[in-house]
């Protein structure tokens, strides 16, 4: 039994692939789009060799300065971008690149929080959550309700369940976002910015929440953010995206006190304000 | 990875290296992408999260939002066209003495020509148009990307639903076109030669109209009222459907992925008429050489 959760190795990324999936085209015509614009330029490319190794059950924060492509390396996790090379393993199992789509990705219960929520904005917050559980048919009409009842507690949102996504604060709607998430079990969560626009006291109750999937389910987690304190409160290891690759995985501790240039970017008020140094 | 790929391209025969490079040519151009889409809706309908009941409630719903919301104006529009075409033709056709003819010149021009065809524009400018923005505006705000990443297949949950529940309401919808453009349009009839006088100089009984339309329906009528609406209806959401899940993650390319999907479908709508019509011109040329 293999004990990584996803292992990336020498990704390459156009910018292309921002621009979002193309659902109305056949996934053959885009792979073949995709072998052509891979002998674009050099400037072109938002991530060149990137390699990453995360264990079953590991938690990982990417850092790094904004629109330097952390988010477009959790859509090219969810399959919503396809690499121009390298390959993704998925628990162990390569996907190639001409099958790797979202539906595929989300088959291997893969769980994505997306940087604006994205809630279907004609479903009140119940529906939302919902969703995806009587969609896959998990379990009868009283278990998925049980099942949401226990995810809109968790992220306390459940005096909202009768309203709509527009109704919500950004907060609130990233909050049903995660419970949605929660709610289909993944074994893989990728979350972009959860705590943005979340107020003290949720960041403080979201946090043991991400601790409880990890140490019971058993759940790997990437987190994207700017909030590094995260890292340092769940005890996991940061990875900068720096110079369009993926640096080593280390503790806070060590980019605190390292002396190197990520550090002195990302760090410099809290290295001021540390007692330590 | 570049190896390897080369390596797939050398390992097929030359047919199958042109079959690949022909299929990658057709699914390149826009109708071959709009094909594919819906023979993807037909496959989805097999999926292996298929729930009927979800399912059927999403179709019944979009049959309604497409059917019930279009009606007032297809009525208007078919009540008067109705109403336009039988004065004329009874005047004309009595002036030039076939008045025995009148019954199949209406049967041509409304029922089997020009109500499936009205029918379709009406539809195309309402619920195509709708269609693409609400598609559109999902995808811009990355929920049919959230969709994807939950495992549930956009098209499966968008699209399948509107062609269904689209074609449904076009076949219901052309069949009301041509019964209240024949029945509507004679009380309208009626009530211009009540209120003018007569002033047409028409004399024009309910039992002559029936009778002249019943003598002149055959049952390739009856067919063609349901196939065109059913080719119609498949063209127009499939359509506005593709449209909308094209559109780039651009809030400006939604007001012109509407207009192109509306104008697309009009121009298709028009072909495939013109496709489904040779029937009747076949067989007017064997009636043609049967009489020389």
């Amino acid at each position: 039994m293999l004990d990584e959760a996803l292992r990336l190795e020498n990704i390459y990324l156009s910018r292309n692939e921002l621009s979002g999936t193309m659902f109305s085209i056949p996934r053959a015509v885009s792979y073949f789009e995709n072998i052509r614009t891979s002998k674009s330029s050099e400037d072109n490319q938002l991530i060149a060799g990137a390699n990453l190794t995360l264990k079953l059950g590991e938690t990982i924060c990417i850092g790094g300065p904004s629109g330097k492509g952390k988010s477009a390396i959790l859509r090219l996790i969810a399959g919503l971008a396809r690499p121009l090379k390298g390959h993704i393993y998925y628990f162990g199992e390569y996907i190639p690149s001409e099958k790797l789509t979202a539906l595929e990705v989300a088959k291997r219960q893969v769980g994505y929080v997306l940087q604006n929520a994205a809630l279907i904005s004609n479903l009140r917050v119940v529906d939302n959550i919902a969703l995806p559980l009587r969609y896959h048919k998990m379990g009868t009409e009283e278990e998925i309700s049980k099942k949401v009842q226990m995810a809109m507690d968790l992220m306390r949102v459940r005096d909202y369940a009768k309203m709509f996504p527009h109704e919500l604060s950004v907060g609130m709607q990233k909050r049903v976002a995660i419970a949605r998430s929660w709610a289909m079990d993944p074994k893989l969560l990728l979350m972009d910015e959860p705590t943005a626009g979340l107020d003290n006291y949720n960041r403080r109750n979201l946090l043991p929440l991400i601790d409880n999937m990890r140490t019971m389910f058993k759940t790997s987690i990437i987190i994207v953010t700017h909030d590094l304190m995260i890292a340092k409160e769940l005890d996991c290891n940061l990875v900068f995206l720096h110079q369009k690759k993926l640096t080593e995985p280390h503790s806070f501790d060590y980019w605190l006190h390292s002396d190197n240039e990520i550090s002195k970017d990302q760090f410099r008020d809290l290295q001021s304000v540390s007692p330590n140094i | 990875m570049e190896k390897t790929r080369l390596k797939n391209w050398q390992k097929m025969t030359p047919v199958g290296r042109l079959f690949h490079t022909l299929g990658i040519f057709i699914l390149k151009t826009r109708m071959g992408q709009l094909i594919a889409l819906f023979l993807r809706t037909v496959a989805s309908l097999f999926d292996k999260s298929h729930n009927f009941k979800s399912d059927s409630r999403n179709i019944i719903m979009q049959t309604f939002f497409t059917g019930v919301e279009i009606f007032p104006p297809l009525f208007i529009v078919a009540t008067l066209f109705g109403t336009v075409t039988i004065i004329e033709v009874i005047s004309l056709m009595g002036k030039m003495g076939m008045s025995g003819f009148v019954g199949d010149l209406m049967v041509v021009v409304l029922i089997r020509e020009m109500g499936p065809i009205l029918t379709a524009f009406l539809i195309a400018g309402r619920t195509g148009s709708s269609l693409t923005t609400y598609i559109g505006g999902m995808v811009i705000n990355s929920e049919v990307d959230a969709l994807a990443t939950m495992g549930i297949n956009p098209i499966r949950y968008l699209v399948m639903p509107s062609v269904i529940g689209g074609t449904i309401a076009t076949i219901i919808m052309n069949i009301f076109f041509s019964a209240s453009a024949v029945g509507a349009g004679f009380l309208v009839t009626k009530a211009i030669i009540f209120v003018t006088g007569n002033a047409p100089n028409l004399q024009i009984t309910w039992s002559y109209l029936s009778t002249e339309i019943t003598k002149a329906l055959t049952i390739p009528d009856f067919v063609f009222a349901v196939v065109k609406p059913l080719v119609f209806g498949i063209i127009i959401t499939t359509n506005a459907c593709y449209q909308g899940l094209n559109i780039k993650r651009d809030i400006r390319q939604v007001p012109k992925a509407t207009s192109r999907s509306v104008i697309s479908s009009f121009l298709y709508i028009v072909f495939a008429d013109v496709v489904l019509s040779l029937y009747y011109f076949i067989s007017y040329m064997n009636n043609l050489s049967t009489l020389i």
